[in-house]
């Protein structure tokens, strides 16, 4: 008896300081490569430099697809959360077949594989003739939509309706009232989806594997291309590390503006 | 008026959906029924014949097979370590399984191929594995121990850990202690009371775990390319390999053939786990 209440507890810790050995150690292993002073990572580093950043920043087209990266996830989580915020805000209080359905519609792209999305838009843009750019924004504005669809919809669902019925009673017209009374209440909801927009479209791969093209390059697909034709050279732990920065402050700013709940429920 | 609203708030973000996601997909199922074209992106003439190539050549079922048997180890693996690990982040107190779950939710955010670097890194023959092994004399040559099967499962496995943990440990935090509290005061064992009580109410954490393990399995191209090379190609590849060679019809065929893959396996979890019998558990 003494046996099975202390071998549970100690399989369980084991399990877990595995599980968060093998999670945490190629991500860790890849910044401190970053740092290395010689052409070959050597574990445990020699010394530490920062040439593989000088040498990161210096190629023009990391630097470019570095740029690119943050314009495109930039103006994509703008849009896909003020979508979401629309979607979210009339599907808030609707119920039925009809509101399920739009629900999973906007939701879909979260669960669906999304190489087949890249794919199926690809072959969409060439019929159609579209720019590099749009085609690439608008594909990370569907892949964004959900995240800012569901922290929005969770945030309007627990407001009360009284307040907006309040605001429209004393005279407020729609657009009055959701400036005033809903996004003020909605905003830690709002904030925090496109900050999951950003984040999602900034490291996004599968639509962008197909839609990227010739100098119109987003930083994982750089990084992919060059860790496939160039081979594994420590100027892509320079730009990973890069990555992995930009997410670092990125949580560091949802935890100060909205809180580490609001972060751990809202996948 | 208030219809006015509704339609102006509706149809941006319907509009997106349905053009950029709906109609891309319909197009390319119109796609996989044409025959090829060397000059255009499809042949006139309808056919079946891309589904029945694929599915009656030997090639392409090896490479289905392999990517299901892959998927499965992968699965397998994610259950056996995450279930056991979510069951001790759910007993944390709240303050502590925060953060526990933060720890695993960064690593969601950081890109995959960002991921598969530090495992290639890892694995390479100048790799930290094949250096430390050699430094401690227990090898003389480095081992290949990228581009291989095993690569893609030890990574992918890793990446995709955090899911079903967080999935898993979800479900268990929101429990009611008393059920189980419950069956202990009735006299059954611990072990009892795991199988009995906890594993069958944790059903939808189990449930929605697998299923977004499995389907980011079946579309993870980078890392699969990364750690399994030219020789450890998944259905995922060929869909891209007859892309870069322009065989439009082929191309949506395949992906038709990985999404049917896809809602046969959801089917198949949300008939085996059911897991809407469990109440509450709609979230």
């Amino acid at each position: 008896m003494k046996v099975e209440l202390t071998a549970g507890p100690m399989l369980r810790g084991a399990a877990t300081i595995v599980a968060f050995a093998l999670i945490v150690v190629p991500i860790v292993i890849v910044v401190v490569a970053a740092f290395s002073p010689n052409d070959y990572f050597q574990f445990p580093p020699p010394g530490l430099s920062i040439r593989w950043f000088v040498e990161f920043f210096g190629l023009q087209t990391m630097r470019s697809a570095f740029a690119l990266s943050i314009e495109l996830a930039l103006a994509s989580a703008t849009i896909a959360t003020i979508l979401g915020t629309f979607a979210a805000l009339f599907l808030a209080r609707r119920h039925g077949a009809i509101a399920a359905l739009l629900q999973s519609l906007f939701l879909a792209p979260l669960v669906f594989p999304t190489i087949i999305l890249g794919v199926a838009l690809l072959l969409l843009y060439k019929t159609i003739g579209m720019p590099v750019f749009p085609g690439l924004l608008l594909a990370h504005c569907v892949v964004g939509l959900p995240y800012g669809f569901r922290t929005v919809l969770a945030s309007a669902q627990a407001l009360d309706p009284a307040l907006e019925e309040a605001g429209q009673s004393l005279g407020a017209d729609p657009l009055r009232t959701l400036f005033l009374v809903t996004l003020p209440l909605i905003w830690p909801g709002v904030l925090s989806g496109w900050l999951f927009a950003f984040i999602v479209s900034f490291g996004e791969l599968n639509t962008a594997l197909f839609l990227t093209g010739p100098g119109v390059t987003t930083l994982p697909i750089e990084i992919f291309s060059y860790l496939q034709f160039q081979g594994s050279q420590l100027v892509i732990a320079a730009a990973s590390s890069v990555q992995i920065a930009l997410i670092v402050i990125l949580v560091a700013v949802i935890e100060r503006v909205v809180g580490i709940a609001r972060i751990t429920r809202a996948r | 008026m208030k219809s006015a609203w509704g339609w102006f708030l509706l149809t941006p973000p319907l509009v997106l959906a349905l053009v950029f996601f709906v109609v891309p997909l319909v197009y390319l199922f119109w796609v996989s029924l044409h025959a090829s074209s060397t000059s255009e992106l499809y042949g006139a003439a309808l056919t079946l014949r891309n589904y029945t190539d694929v599915l009656g050549d030997s090639f392409y079922l090896t490479i289905v097979r392999r990517t299901l048997g892959v998927a499965a180890v992968i699965l397998g693996l994610c259950l056996v370590i995450g279930y056991p690990v979510a069951y001790f982040v759910a007993l944390l107190p709240v303050r502590r399984r925060m953060l526990a779950i933060l720890l695993l939710l960064f690593p969601l955010m950081v890109s995959n191929v960002v991921r598969a670097y530090g495992w290639v890194s890892l694995l390479e023959r100048r790799g930290v594995v094949n250096t430390t092994l050699r430094d401690l004399h227990l090898i003389d040559a480095p081992l290949d121990l990228l581009y291989t099967p095993s690569a893609v499962v030890i990574a992918l496995m890793t990446i995709l850990l955090p899911y079903m943990v967080i999935s898993i440990a979800n479900t268990l935090a929101a429990l009611d202690r008393r059920y189980q509290e419950a069956a202990q005061a009735l006299g059954a064992s611990p072990l009892r009371t795991f199988l009995h009580v906890t594993l069958p109410l944790s059903t939808p954490g189990v449930a929605s775990g697998t299923l977004l393990v499995f389907l980011l399995t079946l579309s993870a191209y980078v890392t699969i390319t990364l750690l399994g090379g030219p020789r450890s190609k998944l259905l995922v590849s060929l869909i891209y390999d007859s892309v870069t060679a322009f065989q439009w019809p082929r191309a949506a065929a395949l992906a038709f053939v990985l999404l049917a893959l896809a809602l046969a396996f959801t089917g198949l979890i949300l008939a085996l786990l059911r897991p809407g019998r469990v109440q509450g558990a709609a979230r």
